[in-house]
């Protein structure tokens, strides 16, 4: 008996609190909701969009308006793209990128972040002021100045290799004279120089975001590990590296999705659209769907396929981020 | 009062409400009879000599149509491409609009531009214009543009550099690599000539100087020339300037020929490739030029003078337009020959009717006389809308010279490469 009028007693207990919380927990969403109806708008609905036009074939613009039918290819843009020898260059061209850029901003990022961390407020400050006007300079400002610098009659760095002693620059290059010297003609050193500008415009953000990483970890720690006879090199690895790993699982899930569609500079620095043997994935589709003629199925597919490596690759991440949370 | 207050927003809700319907639903009936304004686009920044053109027309075409009012608006031309596509998607365009007579056709195919074959074989000063430019604006048949000026490259040189160096405008391949070679070793840390490695046009006319062709149509595929030893024999003489005689840089081969006007312009070089309407563009890197400078037609390899391509502009009418009886009417005024000899001189181009440019108009005027004498033999590219393709998104051309310059294939690979992405391209269905 005790039994049985007790129980209903105990789960209207337990009712009324949650039937309470249900009614207050509505209030969140309310408020998320404008937020998720802008990102819907602006967000999943042209996502959704470019899914769609990459089942379809098409390649007049009136198409678009609705002026003129959409005809279903299924999965031909698909297969035309991974068939294409052309697409391997292009993906070999942007995860070889992606992965270097990616290597060198992080060590770059963390060195001038552990640096910063260092210094003392004024010359800290100083620093970190020099570091920001990289990062505050828009990518297509930044990759002007960098062509310029790299120009082959009278940019900096042409100059700098004229400025060599001739033999020097003889034994070392082959040759002495630099004025006209083509510095975006060979992929590799294409590549190589949009490197810098990427790693050059990208850094500052890890820097900063890692010394606020290294503000959060009390100072005890690296005393006591340089106490028990650690140098700076096992004191990252053993303490700052384990203790910072959430923010570097999330600076390199960023600097992965940043570096895989670099567009605007590697645009300004080719010219447009021209130079086809160092496309990346996220140029490829701008050149298939707007260039005339228009292939904006064919475009989409691109995108499609590179949404998808990116969103693969950011599991990933967060798998084993969230991993080594359970673990610790 | 107070309530008045309290009813404003409710009001004024409900009156835009009312405003946007009664907008878009009478807009499209409204239009079809609203002549008072007619859109135009030109190509270009608004120079002084555009403004004080279009202006001139618009009083000539108001004395026939008092009640329009014509709005120019300028476009770049990089920016073309993408306002016309976004135009086209949102259906809101010009009337009247000029474009690259390289993508008139393009345009025709993307369904852009209004026919005009019956309105053009009504047009009695139409009947004039240079018919390789009238065949170039149209699309299986059908006239889809109206040319409205154009213009051929040649070589500008440094008459006081040729004279110091000995040697004279060159009429043959060999004298122009002597030539080149010549000024070079006179001036050192100059080029002899800039070359637009990344440029297609000017290389046509090396190509098509040995007798080859780019793609010829035979029934329905489309064949490339490029594997013809003549083709072969231009791109091997067009990259040695580059590879093999070292009269222009390694750089050359990324050089467009903004890049290259600019080597001439500012003195690096003695030689450069380069429209008659870039005068103005020359002039105002190098205000001093103009005493020293000369042009000669792009020399064939045995002394003729070799064919051009024929570029420039064509006026067209927007599909969409509600007004095309009013576009054309103005497209007329604008065409007219005198209208059309005053724009193009004060470019630095050619009228496009055949009477304007032939006589001997041009002969006393050091620049324009040779560009006059390639304008007799010009050619055209593939016509078909596919060409453009080609020629900008794939750029097979440009891409095959430059692989070469750059040590990246051979003539024969590269040659046979370009031939078989070109027809790829031009049989795609």
């Amino acid at each position: 008996m005790t039994t049985l009028t007790e129980t209903p007693e105990t789960s209207a207990a337990r009712e009324t609190p949650a039937r309470r919380r249900r009614r207050v927990d509505r209030l969140p969403y309310l408020l998320l909701l404008p937020c998720l109806v802008i990102i819907g708008v602006l967000l999943l609905w042209p996502l959704g969009q470019v899914v769609a036009m990459s089942f379809y074939r098409l390649n007049n613009v009136r198409q678009l308006r609705g002026d003129r039918e959409w005809p279903w290819v299924g999965l031909a843009n698909y297969v035309e793209i991974l068939g294409d020898p052309f697409f391997r260059t292009v993906l070999r061209n942007t995860v070889l990128f992606a992965a270097a850029n990616v290597l060198l901003t992080m060590v770059l990022g963390t060195l001038v972040g552990l640096l910063l961390n260092r210094l003392g407020r004024k010359m800290a400050a100083f620093v970190a002021s020099c570091v920001m006007l990289a990062w505050a300079t828009p990518a297509l400002t930044g990759t002007i100045v960098w062509k310029w610098i790299f120009d082959d009659t009278s940019g900096l760095v042409t100059w700098l290799f004229n400025a060599l002693p001739d033999g020097l620059s003889q034994s070392l290059f082959g040759h002495s004279d630099w004025t006209g010297y083509g510095w975006f003609n060979s992929p590799l050193l294409f590549f190589s120089i949009l490197t810098l500008v990427v790693v050059w415009h990208s850094f500052p953000f890890i820097a900063v975001s890692v010394l606020a990483g290294l503000k959060s970890v009390p100072s005890e720690l690296h005393e006591a590990a340089r106490v028990d006879g650690a140098g700076p090199w096992k004191v990252f690895w053993k303490v700052t590296f384990p203790l910072l790993r959430p923010v570097f699982g999330i600076l390199i899930v960023l600097s992965t999705i940043w570096d895989f569609k670099v567009f605007t500079q590697q645009f300004v620095l080719a010219g447009g659209t021209q130079d086809r043997p160092t496309f990346m994935l996220s140029i490829y589709s701008y050149a298939e769907a707007f260039s005339p003629p228009p292939k904006y199925g064919l475009g989409a597919s691109i995108a499609v396929i590179l949404t998808l490596i990116l969103l693969v690759v950011t599991g990933l991440y967060v798998r084993m981020v969230l991993k080594q949370e359970e673990d610790a | 009062m107070n309530r008045w207050k309290r009813l404003a927003p409710v009001t004024a809700v409900v009156a835009s409400a009312a405003m946007v319907l009664t907008g878009c639903g009478g807009s499209g009936d409204d239009e079809a009879a609203d002549n008072s304004k007619l859109t135009v686009w030109m190509m270009g920044e608004g120079s002084e000599a555009q403004t004080t053109f279009l202006d001139g027309v618009e009083t000539e075409f108001r004395q026939k149509h008092p009640d329009t009012d014509v709005v120019v608006q300028y476009i770049p031309w990089l920016e073309a491409p993408k306002k016309f596509q976004a135009a086209l998607a949102g259906g809101e365009g010009p009337d009247v609009t000029e474009l690259g007579n390289t993508e008139t056709q393009g345009w025709a195919a993307q369904e852009a531009l209004a026919d005009v074959t019956n309105r053009m074989s009504g047009w009695t000063e139409g009947k004039d214009i240079l018919p390789d430019l009238v065949k170039n604006a149209q699309l299986d048949g059908k006239q889809y543009g109206v040319p409205w000026y154009a213009g051929v490259r040649g070589i500008y040189y440094r008459t006081d550099w040729f004279a110091e160096a000995g040697v004279k405008p060159p009429t043959t391949w060999d004298e122009l690599v002597a030539a080149a070679k010549a000024v070079q070793a006179k001036k050192p840390g100059t080029y002899g000539i800039a070359l637009p490695g990344n440029s297609e046009l000017p290389f046509y006319s090396f190509l098509w100087g040995t007798g080859a062709e780019i793609a010829t149509q035979q029934g329905d595929t489309w064949k490339s020339g490029y594997t013809t030893p003549e083709a072969q024999r231009a791109v091997k003489f067009w990259t040695d300037l580059v590879t093999v005689h070292k009269v222009a840089p390694p750089a050359a081969a990324g050089w467009n020929e903004i890049d290259a006007r600019t080597q001439f312009a500012t003195g690096k070089a003695a030689m450069a490739f380069g429209g008659s309407w870039q005068q103005g563009a020359i002039k105002k890197d190098n205000p001093e030029i103009e005493k020293v400078w000369g042009t000669f037609p792009i020399p064939g390899p045995d002394g003729k003078p070799a064919p051009a391509f024929a570029g420039g502009s064509d006026v067209a009418i927007w599909q969409d337009s509600k007004r095309q009886d009013l576009a054309w009417d103005y497209l007329t005024v604008l065409l007219s020959k005198k209208n059309d000899q005053a724009f193009a001189e004060s470019l630095g181009f050619f009228p496009v009717y055949q009477d304007l440019v032939s006589g001997d108009k041009y002969t006393n005027d050091k620049i324009m006389a040779p560009f006059a004498t390639a304008m007799q033999n010009t050619k055209l590219t593939p016509l078909t809308p596919k060409w453009v393709e080609v020629s900008r998104t794939k750029t097979v051309t440009q891409a095959m010279n430059s692989s070469v310059m750059k040590g990246q294939k051979t003539v024969e690979k590269a040659t046979a490469d370009a031939a078989a992405e070109m027809e790829s391209i031009l049989n795609a269905k």
